[in-house]
């Protein structure tokens, strides 16, 4: 299935970057591996005014990677590439790490590594009821407000 | 009592917590009441909460800064001169249909600042004066929390019980205890056992800030529309209020509004109320412009805009070595302590605040900073930052009383407009001088509350920006014309057929939540209105 907005090498370097943003640890999976940039590139469809930011960082991604491609680095190039690109253009650069993390972070895949089995409604969650009793203290501080 | 010869006798603009409270008083004698709102009807269906991404919709299509949010009903507000960004929602019901509900009365105390602290000014009338509409308005939406609390007046049984305690009320209260510190489980207008038809109590779900689709928080779409529809109130949706027009006398005639396919209509009205927010009410004075009135309807004096007060906001959040799961359940505030409510010059400052217990957020609001004001860090620390936070973390909202400063204030943007082409409003705000260093010590005191209370991480955004829920001020309420816009009862000091009713009217700011405290305005306002109609009519 093709992009909506990215291109197939946009795509490909989106990737390659969300991997370094989010990367595998323990048993959590990398963010590209997951598949986040194609949720990317829908949120960008949906949300035009994003593109600017968005597109700008990946630009200024391949540019700091220089001739060769951001993929091809080595793992201390890919990161002193992206810290060139946060230092340069903070603004541009962080909306591409909240967009990635939007699409980590809603995947079931990532959520159920963090024991969330279900989204909050419709069970909703059983929780202990108040006990009245737990304000005996507060109680006996008397009036603490002053009449006007 | 009756006025035929216009549209209606009272013409409301915004349908929020104060115009629903106000539709529904004001119907019940009689009186043919249209309210104009911009928005339209949520439907449940919309909500995110049954969706994996539904944490996605505090970015989206619920969050809560009209700017970032964009609604084809939402106007766009200028606020580069502003240090706090206002919030609000426009649809049926307001911004109450999605806020943390959170419903705390304001103290004696906070109607007497000027008396008692030699600060600001008094309002036009007395807690006591409000109480019986606080007590009408906790019937009609119906409250859940506990009679008792040492730090207020004393006040009548709640209509539900209070939420539930878990493991985060568990460690806020273990800290107090530990203080010695004042706190109490706070009103709530979110109902935790059966109250009114069709809705459901509260099933913990947590995320109430995008919304409520079973009808537990008490939001004036859920409780005051149905009946005040039932009552014969007319609503009419995507209707866009340009101005109110006035008279030769320059009495307010009515209302000219953009309806929903964009046809420009005038509503005739023998009265007029306004309750649009503290942002959108000034907006709608300045741009109604006349010969009577060269710088805005009721704007002779020069008052409406000024004084933009909100509620300054720090979150300092407590990261926990046990599991918490702050996620789950209500996110607003549950438990109150108002152990620096009033007045201690020695702090260095006037008035007080409120420590609120708040609840959490899922993985991605963790990840993108609505605990530490900023994105996570990215690469190789990424996880554990945030699986260290999420599920572990305790919120303590510090909620500051806000001093009037006419500086800080609304006005019309020279050059943006809404979809009408309608002059938006902007928004200047600095923090002055006393809320900075109350902030400061309410930072400290939230500081020591958790390290009592166990945490093993202390995480400050010390200055929320997205924090401009509460919109207050702008048309303040007084006995002075000079000083203030509306009287007692709402109504303009300019205007006599003109009322103003939403958190605009509010003289200080108090230090707890509004939302009760507007509508026992727009109730007592009403009531005053509906038994005094012929005279404000003629």
């Amino acid at each position: 299935m093709t992009a909506q907005v990215l291109t197939a090498a946009e795509l490909a370097l989106l990737t390659a970057v969300q991997d370094e943003l989010v990367p595998a640890a323990r048993s959590m999976p990398a963010a590209g591996a997951l598949g986040a940039a194609r949720a990317v590139d829908g949120y960008l469809a949906a949300r035009p005014e994003l593109r600017r930011a968005v597109l700008g960082a990946l630009r200024a991604v391949d540019a700091a990677a220089g001739a060769r491609p951001f993929a091809a680095l080595g793992r201390n190039q890919r990161l002193a590439a992206l810290r060139r690109v946060e230092a340069d253009a903070p603004y541009d650069f962080h909306e591409l790490v909240r967009q990635t993390y939007n699409a980590y972070y809603t995947h079931p895949q990532v959520q159920a590594k963090l024991g969330i089995d279900r989204p909050p409604q419709p069970r909703g969650y059983e929780l202990p009821p108040f006990d009245p009793q737990r304000t005996a203290r507060v109680r006996g501080m008397g009036k603490l407000w002053r009449d006007a | 009592m009756a006025s035929p010869a216009f549209d209606s006798d009272v013409l409301i603009v915004g349908s929020g917590a104060a115009g629903a409270a106000a539709a529904w008083s004001l119907s019940r004698g009689g009186l043919r009441v249209t309210c104009l709102e911009q928005g339209r009807w949520i439907d449940p269906s919309e909500y995110a909460h049954a969706r994996p991404d539904y944490e996605l919709a505090r970015q989206t299509t619920f969050a809560k800064n009209p700017n970032t949010r964009r609604w084809p009903e939402d106007y766009p507000v200028h606020t580069g001169g502003s240090v706090i960004e206002p919030l609000m929602v426009n649809a049926v019901g307001g911004s109450t249909v999605h806020w943390s509900g959170h419903f705390p009365r304001m103290r004696p105390s906070d109607f007497r600042v000027r008396s008692l602290d030699g600060a600001a000014d008094d309002w036009p009338l007395t807690y006591w004066d409000l109480e019986p509409f606080y007590d009408l308005n906790d019937a009609n939406v119906g409250v859940s929390g506990l009679a008792g609390d040492p730090g207020n007046p004393p006040r009548s049984p709640r209509q539900t019980p209070p939420l539930a305690f878990d493991a985060a009320c568990e460690a806020y209260a273990r800290g107090l205890e530990k203080l010695g510190w004042h706190w109490w489980p706070s009103d709530n207008a979110l109902i935790s056992a059966p109250f009114g038809q069709g809705r459901q109590p509260c099933n913990a779900c947590g995320p109430c800030d995008i919304g409520c689709p079973i009808g537990a928080m008490s939001s004036a779409h859920v409780t005051y529309w149905p009946r005040a529809l039932a009552q014969g109130v007319t609503l009419v949706t995507h209707a866009r209020v340009e101005q109110i027009t006035v008279d030769r006398a320059g009495r307010a005639t009515g209302a000219l509004y953009y309806d929903a396919d964009g046809a420009r209509r005038h509503h005739s009205a023998a009265v007029v109320v306004l309750a649009a927010n503290g942002v959108g009410t000034p907006r709608l004075l300045l741009n109604s412009v006349s010969a009577q009135f060269p710088h805005g309807l009721a704007n002779n004096a020069g008052v409406v805009g000024t004084n933009l007060m909100f509620h300054p906001v720090a979150f300092v959040s407590g990261v926990f070595p046990q599991v918490v799961n702050a996620q789950r359940g209500p996110i607003g505030g549950l438990m109150n302590c108002q152990e620096f409510y009033e007045t201690d010059t020695s702090r260095g400052f006037v008035r007080g605040f409120e420590l609120q217990l708040s609840r959490n957020v899922g993985p991605l609001s963790t990840a993108t900073g609505a605990l530490q004001g900023e994105l996570a860090p990215w690469g190789g620390g990424h996880h554990a930052f945030v699986q260290s936070r999420y599920a572990h973390t305790v919120t303590i909202t510090t909620m500051l009383e806000d001093l009037p400063e006419a500086e800080n204030r609304v006005t019309l943007d020279p050059d943006l407009t809404d979809d009408h082409g309608i002059p938006a409003p902007r928004t200047a705000y600095r923090l002055g001088q006393n809320s900075e260093r109350m902030l400061g010590f309410a930072i400290e005191r939230a500081r020591e509350l958790l390290d009592a209370a166990g945490a093993s991480e202390i995480l400050v955004d010390p200055l929320v920006s997205e924090a401009g829920w509460h919109l207050m001020g702008t048309c303040r309420m007084g006995a002075d014309p000079a000083r203030s816009v509306v009287d007692q009862w709402g109504r303009a000091h300019e205007c006599p057929n003109l009322f103003v009713i939403d958190g605009s009217t509010f003289t200080t700011s108090a230090a707890v939540n509004p939302t009760s405290t507007i509508q026992a305005i727009a109730l007592r306002c009403a009531d005053w209105l509906g038994r005094n109609f012929a005279e404000a009519a003629a």
